[in-house]
């Protein structure tokens, strides 16, 4: 009885325990391969994209069909033609005959259209033995070899001479020479990139706007710090400097860890190292995903034991105009100068221009420290400036017929254009000498305005773009940007080229820079157009009483009178114009001697 | 010229020389495996390993690559799937308007606008992201300028084979091909990738073109990258695993091969005589049992074996005790027969012929009796020898001279075979003589009357004397036993010469003495023959003996038999064995 009883539980126990070392295995053959609540170690994330490159998608040539007729072998060139893969347009050659593709040659300018239609002469019938078909569009722009874009105008018609080879194969036997890109294909094909140059005094950085062919071989920051190594284009030659060492070349951009390595050949003087850095810095943060930047030199570390490594955060304060603070503007308001204060109250400023009436008109602010303010007389004949100080007293800086409203640059001069006789113009640029106290004027040479008669000049924050607005003896007005290059009796102004046309016979009233590279344009018709040299201008908004404008980065504000003659401040909420400046009682109204000309340090 | 033979010769001589070496190597490689069980344990271990360990691996490696490549497949053939839905719902947007306009799809796609192709392909890129994840090219080969890819994709990757097996299938139905992907910036240098094709499936928008073809590339190097490092961990795993599993092996088999190699060498010991070796016990396993077991088995032996000594020391000490207290009584009987001996004439012939008989036996148990004395000195090692240099024929002469009555008796005649020149030899002359004597009785007693041939033979260092009689001969295995004490051929026979039966055991035992041989050979009706070999120095080692064992008239006749019927050779071999 007990041995039985013993046995019993010895095979209880056995299986016991042999359950329990099933039951171990099955936990360990489906324990979770993946543990759950344990802190995951941090993987790189390398191969989510190559942040050297944005996505992009491109056209691929394709050899013609035998079968096409030729309204389809012209549009297979057309399409060829854009494939950035194919550098020496081999493919699109075979849409050729042999002595065309022999005479044909794909570089130069690049001419980029908008299609309207492609025609051909008559119906095909067979045995012909020639068709003529014909490229129907306008013109919308130009992109010269060193990636300056022009937007253009003007028809297209564009005729291509076909011929069949000998294997009964339509071929184009003459046509257009250089490229033809179509408006979607050019985007596909070129990419925007925005180079920084320095100016003269190396101090701020210059924005060169520039189209980089796609090249499927290396990545948009490769090519774009190997345009940057290139140097300026057409648009600020001689205006701009570079820190790199000359002929120094780019052996590759990688990226490193949660860093973006620039591989040069040589390196930069060390005066120049804060400047290239911010130059590399402000070109490549627009491209890539990263915020740190190192340089090396033929694949060495920059400086011997250690390396140099950029942090874009601390290169934006490299040009403090870049990112401007917030700056609060001043206007006149009743013949006072007075400053905008909190809650939108405005402000005296301290000296006589905030306390003695005046009739000045269209003041500018300068941008250094002292704070001082140029203003138009009434009549038009004189300039005057005052440091903004207690015991700030007006001061006559120029005179002259029919000035045009002055504009401060960075480097504390001032401009502004005077016109000896109707039809022509004198660009002026003034200089305070400290030690002397007195006004040094010198006469900027501009050749292309001395026939023209300026009638408004407004020097960018970067030193370098001006921006004028002109009037031809036909009395057709039009903006035109171009650099300033030299200082003193060496001044000039260079590389004048016209912006998109502005509506045709408008006159144009103000120009306000926004940044380095876009202009706000106030027309006659009081219609605020936003425009660049690489772009179409926008037209942002109309609003009728607007006299003049003034701009700082994202704020734009305008001075308007009704036609009752009240006054008062408008800001630009990028829908529409709402007023701006409350008086004493808190309104924002229209008044008589109301807030008017608003003005923020340069531009 | 000789340089040149020399040249020639030496090559041939070195791969010979490495040939012999080799040889002897693998040889030595051979007996060291099989001498030594750890190694074979290790070996096999090591061979066994090394297969389930491959096996496993490639098994382990196959699975894991074909994990890791269908996730990469399921998952881009998913994307490819959304792709193709996007595609086909941007082809067919501006569809209506286009067809209105000219009738012909592809004349939207070089329209001033962008084609919806190329807006699809931005819009493939963008999902995407990067052509680190997978590029897209698309095209349709009947209408100009519908080829697009994404990024730097270069258009070789798909290959004229694909297109054509695209081509051939159903619309929307895949086709996937495991291929070298070529990147426009990568120098040319393919990437190992997954190509996913179709052809647009267009029957839910009819007025869509039906020839676009869209393929998705996936590249797989990092899978690639992956999977050659897990290969190598594998490997390097496995690698450490057949080691592992190798000195676990070598040392297992170390802890029970060690003991069972000092067992053996302890073994050998004892078998060499030395009783007292012992082994070390450590533990209480199977080893340690053995070594208890093997150090009781030691004892007991040596116990049993000292037990036996000393009960043979006791009989020999009882022999040699005997023969000296029998001594006296027959001094005083021998005395009193002598008496009655001499006076035989006066008895009745009766008791003449008793006195006789008794003088008879007396004389014979006397010299059994010194016998016995004799060997039991040689038993208690008291035996010394007196050594001289004498002529071995003068000794045979001596001998041969004592024995010729007897021989005459029997009517024997002795063959004197003795070199010209000296024989000399340093020996004990006395006993060397009574050993010759005991032959030579031993020769005519079962010489049945035939001749007895004495030689001796001499070389550098030895000097041989054999007596061979032609009587009945040995038995096969007779040989040894002749030299026992009291070994009697055949029982029934009586002495006839009054032998004692410890004659041929005490020669032996005098020939060992000297370091030399007493050897008997015989065989059946051809007599027998026994030979004495002496090294001519005393305390040298006999290497050999300058007389052959078999008589060489037998020698002869065998060879020459086992010529002519090799089939007899066997059963005659037997005794013809020189113990040289």
């Amino acid at each position: 009885m007990t041995g039985t009883g013993a046995r019993a539980v010895r095979t209880l126990r056995a299986a016991a325990l042999a359950l329990a070392a099933l039951a171990l295995v099955c936990a360990t053959a489906s324990c979770s391969v993946i543990p759950t609540g344990v802190r995951a170690g941090a993987v790189e994330d390398e191969g989510r994209g190559n942040p050297l490159d944005p996505p992009y998608a491109r056209s691929i040539a394709m050899p013609p069909n035998d079968e096409w007729d030729p309204e389809k072998i012209v549009r297979g060139f057309l399409a060829a033609m854009a494939s950035t893969g194919d550098p020496g347009r081999t493919i699109a050659r075979q849409y050729l005959t042999d002595g065309f593709a022999g005479r044909w040659k794909p570089s130069g300018e690049v001419t980029i259209y908008q299609q309207d239609g492609i025609e051909a002469d008559r119906p095909v019938p067979d045995g012909t033995a020639e068709v003529r078909v014909t490229l129907k569009g306008t013109v919308t722009a130009t992109i010269k070899e060193d990636g300056l874009y022009r937007p253009s105008d003007g028809d297209l018609r564009e005729p291509f001479t076909l011929v069949r080879d000998a294997r009964k194969r339509w071929r184009i036997d003459a046509g257009p020479e250089g490229l033809l890109l179509s408006k979607a294909d050019a985007d596909r094909a070129y990419r925007e990139a925005n180079l920084y140059f320095l100016d003269s005094k190396r101090k701020s950085l210059v924005i060169d706007q520039v189209r980089l062919p796609v090249n499927p071989a290396s990545t948009l920051a490769k090519a774009t710090v190997e345009r940057l190594l290139e140097g300026a284009s057409g648009s600020l030659e001689g205006a701009v400097q570079t820190a790199f060492a000359q002929g120094t070349q780019l052996i590759d951009v990688t990226t490193e860890n949660d860093h973006v390595v620039v591989n040069l050949t040589r390196r930069a003087s060390p005066d120049d190292i804060a400047a290239m850095s911010a130059q590399l810095s402000w070109t490549l943060s627009e491209i890539v995903s990263g915020s740190r930047f190192e340089v090396r030199v033929n694949g060495e570390s920059y400086f011997p034991g250690s390396s140099l490594v950029i942090d874009a955060q601390k290169q934006l304060g490299f040009d403090p105009w870049m990112t401007p603070p917030d700056v609060r503007p001043l206007y006149l308001q009743d013949g006072t100068l007075r400053q905008l204060g909190k809650e939108n109250v405005g402000e005296p400023v301290a000296g006589e221009a905030g306390a003695k009436k005046g009739s000045r008109i269209r003041p500018a602010v300068s941008g250094h420290a002292l704070k001082q303010v140029a203003a138009l007389s009434g009549d038009r004949k004189s300039i005057s400036v005052v440091s903004l100080v207690q015991d700030g007293q007006w001061q006559e800086w120029a005179t002259g017929n029919e000035l045009v409203p002055p504009s401060w640059d960075r480097y504390h001069s001032l401009w502004t254009v005077t016109h000896p006789a109707p039809g022509t113009s004198v660009v002026l640029r003034h200089y305070y000498d400290e030690v002397k106290r007195e006004v040094k004027q010198f006469r900027v040479s501009a050749h292309d305005l001395d026939e023209v008669e300026v009638t408004a000049l407004k020097v960018a924050r970067d030193g370098v773009h001006v921006a004028v607005a002109v009037r031809d003896a036909r009395g057709d007005e039009e903006v035109r940007i171009g650099t300033v290059v030299g200082e003193g009796a060496g001044s000039r102004i260079d590389n004048l080229w016209p912006v998109d046309r502005v509506d045709d016979k408008q006159e144009i009233k103000d120009l306000a820079w926004k940044d380095g590279k876009t202009l706000y344009v106030l027309t006659g018709k009081s219609e605020l157009l936003e425009a660049s040299l690489t772009g179409e201008s926008k037209p942002l908004g109309f609003y009728a009483h607007i006299e003049s404008i003034t701009a700082l980065d994202r704020a734009l504000l305008a001075g308007a009178v009704d036609d009752e003659g009240n006054r008062q401040i408008l800001y630009w909420d990028s829908a529409k114009w709402q007023p701006l400046v409350k008086d004493e009682n808190g309104t924002t109204g229209f008044t008589e001697d109301g807030p008017a000309h608003p003005a923020f340090p340069l531009g | 010229m000789s340089p040149a033979k020399k040249r020639r010769r030496t090559p041939r001589q070195l791969a010979r020389g490495a040939r012999r070496r080799t040889r002897r190597a693998a040889g030595r490689l051979r007996r060291v495996f099989w001498r030594s069980l750890q190694l074979r344990v290790v070996t096999s271990t090591l061979v066994i390993s090394i297969a389930v360990v491959a096996v496993l691996g490639v098994f382990l490696e196959q699975q894991i690559s074909t994990a890791v490549l269908n996730d990469r497949e399921r998952a881009a053939t998913s994307e490819a799937q959304a792709d193709r839905r996007a595609v086909l719902g941007f082809l067919t947007q501006p569809e209506s308007e286009a067809a209105k306009q000219s009738g012909d799809a592809g004349k939207t796609l070089q329209s001033g606008e962008e084609s919806p192709l190329g807006r699809v392909t931005g819009e493939l890129a963008n999902r995407a992201g990067s052509a680190g994840r997978y590029s897209v090219i698309i095209r349709n080969r009947r209408l100009p300028g519908a080829f697009f890819g994404t990024m730097n994709i270069d258009e070789r990757s798909v290959t004229e084979k694909m297109r054509e097996e695209v081509l051939t299938k159903e619309a929307g139905e895949n086709g996937s091909w495991y291929s070298e992907l070529y990147y426009k910036d990568r120098g040319g240098r393919p990437v190992p990738g997954l190509v996913i094709g179709t052809r647009l499936d267009t029957t839910s928008a009819p007025l869509v073109d039906d020839g676009y073809e869209i393929y998705h590339l996936v590249p797989l190097d990092k899978e690639e990258k992956t999977l050659t490092s897990v290969r190598q961990m594998l490997v390097v795993v496995g690698v450490g695993l057949v080691l592992l599993l190798a000195a676990i092996a070598f040392l297992v088999t170390r802890q029970v091969v060690t003991p069972v190699r000092l067992t053996r060498q302890a073994a050998e010991r004892l078998a060499a005589g030395r009783l007292d070796e012992r082994l070390k016990v450590r533990g209480e396993d199977d080893l340690a049992r053995l070594a208890a077991s093997f150090n009781e088995m030691a004892a007991n032996l040596a116990l049993k074996i000292h037990q036996l000594e000393e009960l043979s020391q006791v009989q020999r000490q009882f022999v040699s005790d005997v023969s000296h207290e029998l001594r006296t009584p027959l001094t005083t009987v021998r005395m009193a027969a002598d008496l009655l001996y001499d006076a035989r004439e006066d008895f009745d012939p009766m008791a003449a012929r008793s006195a006789e008989l008794m003088q008879n036996q007396l004389e014979r148990f006397e010299s059994m009796l010194a016998d016995l004395l004799e060997i039991s000195r040689y038993d208690a090692g008291a035996a010394t020898l007196d050594v001289d240099s004498v002529d071995v024929r003068d000794v045979v002469l001596r001998a041969v001279a004592d024995s010729e009555a007897l021989a005459e008796r029997h009517s024997t005649r002795f063959d004197l075979r003795l070199p010209g020149e000296p024989c000399m030899a340093e020996m004990d002359s006395r006993r060397v003589e009574r050993i010759l004597r005991n032959l030579l009785f031993n020769a005519i007693e079962h010489g049945e009357g035939r001749d007895i041939v004495v030689s001796v033979g001499a070389d550098r260092d030895a000097v041989a004397v054999a007596v061979r009689d032609h009587g009945v001969g040995l038995k096969p295995g007779e040989e040894n036993m002749v030299f026992d004490r009291f070994w009697r051929a055949d029982p029934s026979r009586a002495r006839t010469i009054g032998g004692t039966g410890l004659g041929l055991a005490i020669s032996r035992e005098d020939a060992i003495l000297h370091g030399g041989w007493l050897q008997a050979w015989g065989s059946p009706g051809e007599g027998s023959q026994f030979r004495l070999s002496l090294p001519r120095t005393a305390g040298t080692e006999l290497k050999g003996s300058p007389l052959p064992l078999v008589p060489p008239e037998v020698e002869m006749r065998r060879t020459w038999r086992g010529h002519m019927t090799p089939m007899l050779a066997p059963a005659a071999a037997d005794g013809g064995r020189d113990a040289e």
